[in-house]
């Protein structure tokens, strides 16, 4: 009796461990297939926003520009700086970045409409006709920036540089900068 | 009669180990393509070496680190990247698109020249083995 219990128990023992074991197989395969899938170029998936707090950005822009620095929000610049910013990602500030046809047309696209924004036009004040290729360079920018010492910014290590928003602003990627947002990294909150 | 379980133990153990987890540690599926592109053997030191050499200060170690096995962080913009070897990130070379245009990205920026068919499969290889 003891010995049959024993064998039930093998079996039932074994056959759970096989059963998992097929269902951890299907789904791997089942994700790498996911992964091997092309990128949804198509229609995007994106809103236009007027509210800042709401600002959604691309899927695909997060994954392909967001792999080497923050995904800046495509309001931060005026729609002829990314037409310049995507037409030399072969030499993008020194890196090679260079997209397949497919997936830069498909940038284009949203981040001319995405810049469009009228949500975010105090930024391009006093811009004219210029289309500067940093964010950092908007007279804008550099007028609510001129007032933080170096120590904060470029000499303080866990911010380095005015281009690492998200180190103070905390919720950069989703484009709020809102001054009750900041907090500088080893120097607490900012109110100027 | 005592049942002789020894058979089905064996089995269990074989299907423990033969599991989905193993198979995450098999070369990448992307070396087949490198095959059918006319490599006939891969030389995983040609592929350490490329990985460690520098040119003009650049190596591939200027943001990935000097262990593969381990996360590196862009030179410039300090954002961090996933380790390369695939006994460290699983999720690594899955995905054929994605492997070819960082290898054309990279290859230009620290090499300065595109990458061979050759000196792919080889990288590939070795991170892979690390």
């Amino acid at each position: 009796m003891k010995h049959k219990t024993m064998m039930i128990m093998g079996y039932a023992l074994l056959a759970s461990v096989l059963t998992f074991s097929f269902y951890g197989m299907g789904q791997s395969l089942a994700s790498s297939n996911d992964k091997y899938g092309e990128h949804d170029t198509g229609e995007m998936e994106y809103e236009d926003s007027k509210q800042h707090a709401a600002t959604k950005q691309y899927p695909l822009y997060v994954d392909e520009c967001g792999s080497c620095h923050m995904a800046y929000p495509a309001q931060l610049l005026p729609p002829a700086s990314w037409q310049k910013i995507m037409r030399g990602l072969d030499d993008h500030f020194g890196e090679n970045a260079e997209l397949d046809t497919t997936t830069r047309q498909a940038l284009e696209k949203y981040l001319s409409k995405a810049s469009s924004s009228r949500s975010y036009q105090k930024l391009f004040r006093n811009l004219g006709n210029q289309a500067p290729l940093r964010i950092t360079e908007l007279p804008y920018f550099v007028h609510e920036h001129d007032e933080i010492p170096s120590r904060f910014i470029q000499a303080n290590d866990k911010v380095s540089s005015l281009s690492q928003c998200n180190a103070c602003h905390q919720n950069a990627e989703r484009g709020q900068f809102d001054e009750d947002d900041v907090t500088i990294p080893g120097v607490g909150r900012w109110d100027d | 009669m005592k049942p002789d379980l020894t058979p089905s133990i064996c089995l269990l153990i074989a299907v423990v180990l033969s599991g989905p987890a193993r198979a995450a540690q098999d070369p990448p599926r992307h070396l087949q393509t490198y095959r059918q592109q006319g490599v006939d053997q891969v030389d995983i030191q040609n592929g350490r070496q490329l990985w460690y050499s520098t040119v003009n200060q650049r190596s591939c170690t200027s943001c990935h680190g000097d262990n593969p096995a381990k996360a590196g962080k862009h030179v410039k913009t300090g954002k961090a990247i996933q380790p390369m070897a695939l006994s460290a990130n699983a999720e690594r070379f899955q995905d054929a698109k994605k492997i070819e245009k960082w290898f054309l990205r990279n290859c230009k920026w620290t090499l300065g020249r595109e990458c061979s068919t050759q000196e792919k499969a080889d990288i590939l290889t070795w991170l892979s083995s690390q």
